[in-house]
């Protein structure tokens, strides 16, 4: 009979603190026998490392007391049992194929956020924009007009035959737009040439545009697009993709030192994504909508490349919240369908639209 | 100390042991840098997943290298169950915040403080979640084969940190002590070590008067700088002299600031050490507010060494890309014009950049915060009695992780 290892162990048995003085004797099991007496004999394939160090190693099994613990320092029977035990190291997740798992099924989830942030949320959130109630898309839409009010001011240009002009121009569009939702479109008093489409159909013209508009269909075009905007309900799609997004992403990057500014720069850089597809189509609405009246689509593309000039090479194009203002340009000449119905405005009118600013009289 | 009185027998099991004795913990502060580092680079690998194994790394390594009285503890716990804690959260909480959102949405209406009540939330279920995670971590630790468990209800105890919370705000800070010690009170009657109960008996009026002189020097410097503020805004002619008197006297009460906190942790560790009760075992800790200062100081030289460098490193590597595409006739327009073509390439390598020096000041604020923190708390402890927990009965079962998930998604997580 060959000789088995044996070597003096401390055990724990997970009943009590007591330190138990054995003797350990590895054979086809481990025994374990304190005062020659066998107090626990444990199968070689399930006795796991708990942890290893220079010079000790504490085991346990997976079958028995659940904290009971060998403590074994002898040299030759650390190296015997290295060798016979099997399954001594299979729960240590940093072994390499462990860590591959992990790192594999990290990509995994990763993959799968990144296309949900990617195709899955813009869907929600076109599925999801219309089952809104209009009532909460106008609840949020007052608390931007309560915000667009402190930057840009709160005096809306109310003179009568401005007002009246610009009643027609935008009752036009909405026939020829079919929109469900009714906007209510106003001029506000700011210098800014830009025009902005609020959740609940609030739409503001600023004054600005109208002083750098050459022509009726210029502004027609840019009320167009803001009720392409309405007509999508962009605000309440904006809102749940920017919340989604940002919100997955925080899953994504969790608590790594210096994620808040990745995540900052990849919502920064996706919610750029989000507008132009959505100022994009809004564009398609525009083109749509002048060409149901008759009029050229051309004229808007103008006075935007006017307004902005030669964007491209100006600042990074990922960020940007349009698209190129040459780019769109030339979308609409593309599209321009020349002109087979009449002016939306007559002389008299467009120039009673300009003037809406100006005090009565 | 063991009073032996004359003509009883010595206790026969305990020949010439000593009664009071400390943690030793005996970790490579290589071993560390390394768990550490390689953490860090899978963090990065993983998208940040990694973090639940890094975490169980990190405490594994601290625990199984902390011993006392010859047998070294063990933590039980695994990345896993983090991973499961953190799903089982987000479960929770999603809805939670969602319907918030649309609360939110309703207030914002009326008032601009519609998003304060989250604050509020999360603060009191950060409270519930800390002590959840308490409770994770002292069921997954193991001293020669017995387990430290946890009772309680972690809502009882948000409603009591919340409640002191309000108070020691009424009182700018000075109800600290009795918020601390309610709150110990609290954990400990609730914590035990098999069947051996611990129990929490610090005052906390000792507290107090040891800690008062740290609040005293904190609130002059603000006192003063109000006062002079308040000078100034007098009458006109005498504005000048007094404000700037009152300016400069606070600036001055200003220069021991930095050393109130270091000084507060250990105070508060000391008295904390000298509360803790397991049976007739309790602790005492010779903790110093300079040895927290020193920590500090050395993180923040080394921090900033290492980011400088691994700052430099990527700058290093950006150049030499633009310098191999260019072939040294490189000139700024036309490196403009090659990000102008790449942007995905421009905010790609600075984000990378950006997490490669983020990622190497965590390996440096682990190895501080967590390595030497532990080093220099364990040290400071001396453990009395130790002997009376021989024969100390298994009891308890392992904890859910769902307080930990909750701690990580709330950012209230400690180790």
């Amino acid at each position: 009979m060959t000789t088995q290892p044996e070597s003096d162990a401390s055990f724990f048995d997970g009943l009590t603190n007591r330190r138990r003085a054995v003797r350990v004797r590895l054979g086809a099991s481990l025994e374990i026998l304190e005062k020659d007496q066998l107090i626990a004999d444990w199968p070689l394939d399930a006795i796991r490392l708990v942890d290893l160090k220079p010079d000790a190693m504490r085991l346990r099994a997976t079958h028995g007391q659940e904290l009971a613990r060998l403590a074994i320092s002898d040299e030759a029977m650390m190296a015997a049992l290295t060798g016979s035990c099997v399954n001594l190291l299979v729960e240590d997740h940093t072994r390499k194929a462990s860590t591959a798992r992990i790192v594999l099924w990290s990509f995994a989830a990763a993959a799968s956020l990144l296309a949900v942030i990617f195709y899955g949320v813009p869907l929600a959130a076109d599925r999801l924009a219309p089952l809104v109630p209009a009532s909460l898309d106008r609840r949020v839409g007052e608390m931007v007009d309560s915000q667009v009010k402190t930057i840009f001011g709160d005096k809306l240009c109310t003179r009568a035959d401005g007002r009246a002009a610009f009643g027609k121009l935008v009752r036009a569009l909405e026939r020829a737009g079919n929109l469900d939702i009714s906007p209510a479109a106003e001029v506000l008093d700011s210098r800014t040439p830009n025009a902005i489409a609020l959740p609940g159909g609030r739409v503001y013209l600023f004054a600005g545009l109208l002083d750098e508009a050459q022509s009726p269909d210029e502004v027609a075009g840019v009320l167009a697009h803001e009720l392409g905007h309405v007509a999508h309900r962009d605000g309440m799609r904006m809102l749940i993709e920017s919340g989604g997004s940002s919100f997955l992403f925080g899953l994504l990057f969790g608590d790594v030192t210096g994620s808040t500014a990745a995540i900052f720069a990849a919502r920064t850089v996706l919610n750029a994504r989000y507008t132009r597809g959505a100022e994009s189509q809004a564009d398609g609405f525009a083109i749509a909508t002048m060409h149901a009246l008759g009029r050229p689509s051309q004229p808007m593309g103008e006075m935007l490349f006017r307004i902005t000039g030669n964007q491209r090479g100006r600042g990074p194009g990922l960020l940007a919240s349009h698209p190129y203002s040459e780019d769109r340009l030339a979308r609409m000449k593309a599209a321009d369908g020349g002109q087979s119905g009449p002016p939306i405005l007559d002389a008299a009118e467009w120039q009673a639209l300009r003037n809406i600013c100006k005090p009565e009289g | 100390m063991t009073i032996v009185l004359p003509g009883a027998p010595a206790d026969p099991q305990l020949p010439g042991k000593p009664t009071a004795m400390g943690l030793r913990f005996d970790g490579g502060e290589g071993d560390f840098v390394r768990l550490a580092a390689r953490g860090a680079l899978l963090q990065f690998v993983t998208f940040g997943f990694y973090r639940f194994w890094l975490n169980t790394e990190v405490r594994r390594h601290l625990w199984t290298h902390t011993s006392l009285d010859g047998d070294h503890l063990e933590y039980t716990g695994s990345g896993r169950e983090l991973l499961v804690g953190f799903l089982f959260a987000l479960a929770i909480l999603v809805p939670i915040y969602l319907i918030y959102f649309l609360i939110g949405v309703e207030v914002e209406r009326f008032q601009a403080f519609g998003s304060v009540p989250l604050g509020l939330f999360t603060l009191f279920f950060g409270q519930f979640a800390i002590y959840r995670a308490r409770r994770y971590r002292l069921t997954r630790t193991v001293w020669r084969g017995v387990r430290f468990w946890m009772q309680g209800s972690g809502w009882a105890y948000a409603v009591r940190s919340f409640g002191w919370l309000l108070l020691v705000i009424a009182t700018l800070g000075l109800a600290w002590p009795w918020r601390a010690a309610s709150l110990e009170r609290y954990k400990m009657r609730h914590t035990f070590y098999g069947d051996l109960g611990g129990a929490f008996s610090a005052r906390p009026w000792a507290f107090f008067r040891r800690g008062v002189w740290l609040w005293l020097l904190a609130a002059t410097p603000v006192l003063l700088f109000i006062a002079a503020g308040m000078a100034y805004g007098m009458s006109e002619q005498e504005r000048s002299q007094p404000a700037m008197a009152l300016a400069i006297a606070g600036g001055v009460m200003s220069l021991p600031v930095p050393f109130i906190w270091p000084w507060f942790r250990a105070l508060e560790w000391r008295w904390w050490a000298s509360g803790v009760r397991f049976g007739d075992i309790f602790l005492e800790s010779d903790l110093r507010g300079a040895q927290i200062l020193k920590l500090y100081l050395k993180f923040a030289i080394i921090a900033s060494i290492v980011s400088g460098g691994a700052a430099g490193l990527m700058f290093g590597v950006g150049a030499v890309i633009v310098e191999r595409i260019f072939n040294g006739k490189a000139d700024f327009d036309s490196i403009g014009a090659i990000f102008e073509s790449n942007q995905i390439l421009l905010v790609a390598g600075s984000l990378v950049g950006y997490l490669v020096v983020g990622l190497s000041v965590g390996v440096v604020q682990r190895y501080f915060f967590q390595r030497e923190m532990w080093t220099i708390v364990t040290r400071s402890l001396t453990i009395h009695h130790v002997e009376s927990a021989e024969g100390v009965a298994a009891r308890g079962e392992a904890a859910n992780a769902i307080g930990e998930g909750l701690a990580d998604s709330l950012d209230v997580a400690g180790f």
